[in-house]
């Protein structure tokens, strides 16, 4: 007795004694309101990613000697890991690279492309059961391009193998970890779906119902499917024995995907498409990805506004720039396709002068009522969805990266025995055979995202991304001109509350936002024609934005990530 | 052992007890079969309430925004409370409709005397000014209430179960609920 007294003494002791003993000086961490704006701090680099252990995978990786890819790709790999419902290996994305030694920006796009057997109608010709072959069977599943697009970036840009980059995500699905409140209630939300497509078993749900904030998770299988590329090399997975997996699993839910689809995937290296906003320089993806074309046309149109004199989230400020939005939507239908196969006029859409015609149509006093060409399609109004990464080494190197596998937990199809979801992104094709994202063999459908690197005087300022499905460019815009025109820091303007709108068929539609705004600003609103539809006052509706700010002169990287989910910067 | 000691070592006991005692089910009030319906259009909640059904070896019909003919041949009506904007909006309803639709629903059920269940399973994170609307409206119609004790913080689900004497059994995780739902429910 007296013997385990004692121990218990020693025990105690010991305890008493690391909580005592004094401490490194260590800066303040997140405040206890997750929602306060709150800038993470750091010298040589810096991860924003939309989990903490993602963040961290990517603090160690550029602790260790790795530049922003590997960092990128580690972070990436583990969302796969700690994000499952977001993106991963059955996905696609963008990323966007800034090369301080040559000052030269590239984007590598990964975006999934349609299997072979893909016809332009096959969604039209499914009528009222068109969302479900789109999103939950196998038709919605695109080839997926994650993988070749990190190794590709790895080989590259990075100095690091790619076993090395899956290190950290391999260890967290194995061992697992408590899961938070917003994969619990993703999960939940998404229930349905991983119970038809996944099924009872799955370890993405726990005992057949979903996971409750603080259950494990753990992906012992995706560990072994990732320690496996990590050793083999991702020919593995495209054209060694996982590809038979996923092409069953997609035909076993009605599919088409073939092993050759699979095989002849490649990513594809282009140049960024640029743009201005007053004196700053804006790097994003071309299209197929269309949420920095949409940025960029939604700054032009706001350029001339007299922003600052309208007032943040002013009545004036949200009625122009929703009847922006709009506008821009009318262009997205018209003009949006896979540049590879539809001529799209980028340099008319980016035109300062076209951005003029567009703002001369916005009256101040009311809704413009008709909006030009449009056929939005509501599927796509449902995303919440995709991720971002932000990653800045200590040589200045850059990388925004947005990734997905579209939908949340994307088709619920699990590869028999691999642990990793297939996309849904077929979805982002058109339905309407005639469009110009039209779904067809070998096309990447127009995707929404819009990692950004903001360059001022020649040297790196910003690099932002969200995800959001069509809220991505109305939200990017946002943050972007609540740091330049209201001089906010990087995450007050994430933070801020935030609306959207569109139009479909040049018809206006609701204009969403979070009620942390004013009741009289959304009286005011209201007279000016809007009909306004309240969302959550931090809802993820409106995207869940990362990014880095470099502030020269105090040499300090902040880091911002949105409360709309669970994004956390991690720096040094 | 002091006096002290004693009152100590009793106070621990009580604790223990009470944390390890399982939470008291009411008997079995229920019958079979039931329909299960979202109030609120939290889709994913009314689908594990019924899996949770399934586990219990109930027999239960799910109908996410069911109506007053789904209650013919139910002897019980599950209420699943829970609002969100993105099943409302999948569901082509709006707050309103989706609460003239539970209305007429429990109205429905007053007429055939079906009692009702009610289960919020979404916990913390479903809750919000509509989904607060709809448990002040619709939970005082219950018979029993089953709801995951995360959502219950506050305890606005005590309180009105309280005020109303209706029943209230808290669970930690929702699988916890189905050997309650085996209770009360009649073979």
């Amino acid at each position: 007795m007296k013997q385990a007294f004692a121990i218990g003494l020693v025990v105690w002791a010991a305890v008493l004694g690391a909580a005592c003993r004094p401490q490194k000086a260590r800066l303040p961490g997140p405040p206890q309101d997750r929602h306060a704006p709150f800038n993470y701090i750091g010298a040589k680099g810096m991860v924003v990613a939309a989990h903490p252990l993602a963040a961290e995978a990517g603090l160690a990786m550029l602790k260790s000697g790795g530049n922003a890819v590997d960092a990128a790709v580690a972070t990436a790999f583990a969302l796969n890991a700690a994000e499952p419902f977001a993106s991963g290996i059955g996905g696609g994305g963008f990323m966007v690279v800034y090369q301080a030694a040559t000052k030269k920006v590239t984007v590598i796009n990964f975006r999934e492309k349609a299997p072979a057997a893909t016809t332009p109608a096959m969604f039209r010709d499914k009528g009222e059961k068109q969302a479900e072959w789109r999103q939950e069977r196998g038709t919605a599943v695109g080839v997926p391009g994650m993988l070749a697009g990190w190794d590709y970036a790895l080989a590259k840009y990075g100095t690091k193998r790619l076993s090395e980059a899956a290190a950290r995500a391999i260890e967290i699905a194995e061992t697992g970890f408590p899961v938070g409140p917003t994969f619990s209630q993703i999960n939940k939300d998404e229930y349905e779906k991983l119970l038809k497509n996944a099924g009872e078993g799955t370890c993405y749900l726990n005992g057949g119902v979903p996971y409750e904030p603080g259950d494990v998770y753990k992906n012992p299988e995706l560990a072994a499917t990732l320690r496996r590329i990590g050793r083999e090399g991702i020919d593995v997975f495209y054209k060694g024995d996982i590809a038979p997996k996923i092409v069953a699993a997609v035909r076993a839910k009605d599919g088409i995907m073939s092993l050759q689809d699979l095989a002849a995937y490649r990513p594809a290296e282009v140049e960024p498409l640029q743009g201005t906003y007053k004196g700053y320089t804006i790097y994003t993806p071309p299209p197929p990805a269309t949420g920095g074309l949409h940025i960029l046309q939604l700054l032009n149109i706001a350029e001339s506004w007299p922003l600052a004199d309208w007032g943040h989230n002013s009545p004036a400020y949200i009625h122009h720039l929703s009847e922006a939005m709009r506008f821009i939507f009318a262009d997205k239908e018209r003009y949006d396709g896979d540049p590879d196969f539809v001529a799209m006029p980028l340099a008319r859409l980016l035109a300062k002068d076209y951005a003029k015609e567009v703002r001369d149509k916005i009256r101040p006093d009311k809704t413009a009522g008709a909006y030009g060409y449009g056929k939005f399609d509501p599927v796509q109004d449902k995303k919440e969805n995709t991720t971002h990464v932000g990653v800045i080494d200590k040589d200045g190197n850059i990388v925004a990266l947005t990734q997905s596998i579209n939908d949340f937990f994307g088709t619920g199809i699990v590869p028999e025995g691999t642990g990793f979801l297939l996309n849904d992104h077929m979805a982002d094709f058109s339905t309407d055979p005639d469009s110009p994202n039209a779904p067809r063999p070998d096309r990447r459908p127009v995707s929404n995202m819009g990692p950004l690197i903001m360059v001022k005087d020649g040297r790196p300022f910003l690099t932002l991304g969200s995800p959001g499905g069509t809220r991505i460019f109305p939200s990017l815009g946002q943050i972007i001109i609540n740091i330049v025109d209201f001089g906010m820091s990087l995450d007050e303007a994430i933070e801020a509350p935030r609306f959207f709108s569109y139009s479909v068929d040049s018809k206006v539609r609701d204009l969403s936002v979070e009620p942390r705004l004013p009741e009289p600003t959304l009286a005011a609103l209201r007279a000016l024609g809007h009909k306004i539809a309240l969302k959550e006052p931090y809802d993820k509706y409106f995207g869940g934005a990362q990014g880095i700010m470099i502030l020269r002169d105090k040499k300090i990287l902040l880091g911002g990530a949105d409360s709309r989910r669970d994004g956390v910067g991690a720096g040094y | 052992m002091t006096k002290k000691h004693s009152v100590l070592f009793l106070a621990f006991f009580i604790l223990i007890a009470a944390s390890v005692l399982p939470a008291q089910t009411p008997p079995a009030v229920f019958e079979q079969p039931l329909l299960v319906t979202s109030a609120g259009q939290s889709s994913g909640d009314a689908q594990i309430a019924l899996q949770l059904t399934k586990k219990a070896s109930l027999t239960a019909t799910l109908s996410k925004a069911g109506t007053s003919k789904d209650l013919e041949n139910q002897k019980t009506l599950v209420l699943v409370l829970g609002a969100s904007m993105k099943g409302l909006g999948s569901a082509g309803l709006d707050t309103n409709k989706e609460k003239e639709r539970i209305r007429e629903l429990v109205a429905e059920a007053k007429r055939k005397a079906i009692p009702i269940l009610a289960m919020h399973l979404g916990g913390a994170q479903r809750r919000g000014e509509l989904t607060d609307e709809i448990i002040n409206e619709f939970l005082p119609a219950a018979k029993m209430a089953i709801i995951l004790r995360s959502g219950n913080q506050d305890g606005l689900f005590t309180k009105i179960c309280k005020s109303t004497d209706i029943p209230l059994v808290e669970v930690d995780k929702s699988l916890d609920a189905v050997e309650p739902l085996k209770k009360i429910f009649k073979k």
